[in-house]
């Protein structure tokens, strides 16, 4: 029985409990092997102990799935306001990889998932980490009715790299700790043939020195075609990683 | 995916990142590096025009709260800090700051070039920082 895609779209939203993952929007995995890509614009304010400001960025991504797996691979180009410098940069870049292990349709599916990002940003402005970090994790989803319900739990941790500058979770515009064990649970209502909303609770809990972290949010999803939207605001709830933040993301499947 | 995560160690372990310089204090402590005849005037030079604990955050230009140079206390507290991003020492020699334009005068427009430190004044950054360390302090 193919995948349904409303399952794998809340997959795709359930990569490591990043504030990262809270964007990584849109993936259309419905059955056949596909190409994709998508673009998101994010936009956000912070006020940490030691920073305040406020980001804008473009995450270009592009994305391949089938019945089982799903990759994407993003790269994120921020505009940084902090205590009164403006920066312009790439962030870190991240490559992100599911596999469904269990279940075939939409009613009860679970996997694995591995993220990957890479030190493209400058950790000296806050823009990157400063290191490798690797994320996997286990996810699950449940269907019944209109109703779908979501989760995940991961593990981040980095490789290499040492301090964060003694800031604790960093950088300015995805923080993360050094080592973190990290979980997403999200619902999701069909309102309509090609329109959902959802709720989403993300967060991340310190494995030793660090922050921990809690973000909530809502979206909405409008799907046309091989074309899906998504519209989403989030707001920090713990661990500073932004006071709000909006995205909007388009995706096409090819 | 395994090569792949080698060649994104590979690219971590090359970023060119702060890193402590490793420098001790002579045993036993010469003194003759100290707040009032290098440090003070070292970020006087280098340093205050962005932190400086009067400045709020708008005009201090990237400077983390709470990084204020303008105290030996202030220094004291991030001393780690100052080492990693702009002393000299034997196991890194970190030019990180000060940054390539300044504001004249402090919280103003980056309207000139920083004023570099040479190489030898940032040897004895680190060198005064390890040995203020370990001072008996009041504060």
């Amino acid at each position: 029985m193919p995948v349904g895609p409303r399952a794998v779209v809340l997959v795709a939203l359930l990569g490591p409990a990043s504030v990262r993952a809270d964007h990584d929007h849109g993936a259309m995995q419905a059955g056949p092997s596909s190409f994709g890509a998508s673009i998101a614009f994010v936009a956000a304010s912070f006020d940490t102990m030691i920073y305040a400001g406020d980001y804008q960025s473009v995450v270009p991504s592009a994305r391949w799935s089938n019945e089982r797996f799903f990759v994407s691979a993003g790269l994120p180009l921020y505009r940084l306001l902090e205590n009164g410098r403006t920066l312009y940069g790439p962030g870190d870049a991240m490559i992100h990889g599911r596999f469904v292990a269990l279940g075939s349709t939409d009613r009860a599916r679970a996997g694995v998932a591995l993220g990957v990002m890479a030190p493209t940003g400058d950790p000296l402005t806050g823009l990157g980490m400063g290191h490798v970090m690797v994320m996997p994790s286990v996810w699950g989803t449940v269907r019944r009715g209109d109703v779908m319900l979501a989760g995940a739990a991961g593990f981040g941790h980095a490789l290499g790299g040492s301090t964060h500058q003694g800031h604790g979770a960093w950088p300015l515009v995805e923080p993360m700790n050094i080592s973190e064990v990290t979980w997403t649970a999200s619902g999701e209502l069909e309102l309509a043939v090609a329109l959902r909303a959802g709720v989403v609770f993300s967060g991340a809990l310190p494995v030793g020195e660090g922050n921990t972290r809690a973000v909530t949010g809502v979206r909405v999803v409008w799907t046309e075609g091989r074309v899906e939207t998504t519209a989403a605001i989030q707001a920090g709830l713990a661990g500073d990683p932004f006071i709000f933040r909006g995205v909007l993301e388009t995706a096409l499947r090819f | 995916m395994r090569s792949i995560l080698i060649v994104l160690a590979l690219v971590g372990c090359t970023t060119n990142v702060p890193t402590p310089t490793g420098t001790t204090c002579p045993d036993p402590d010469p003194n003759t590096l100290t707040y009032d005849n290098f440090g003070m005037q070292f970020m006087t030079d280098y340093c205050i025009q962005c932190h400086d604990s009067a400045l709020p955050r708008s005009q201090r230009h990237g400077a983390p709260l709470y990084h204020d140079f303008e105290t030996l206390f202030g220094v004291f507290v991030v001393s780690g800090h100052i080492d990693e991003r702009a002393g000299f020492g034997p196991d890194a020699e970190n030019a990180f700051m000060p940054p390539d334009r300044c504001p004249s005068v402090p919280g103003g427009a980056l309207d000139s070039n920083c004023a570099q430190p040479s190489s030898e004044e940032r040897r004895k950054l680190a060198e005064w920082l390890a040995c203020e360390r370990d001072r008996p302090h009041t504060f």
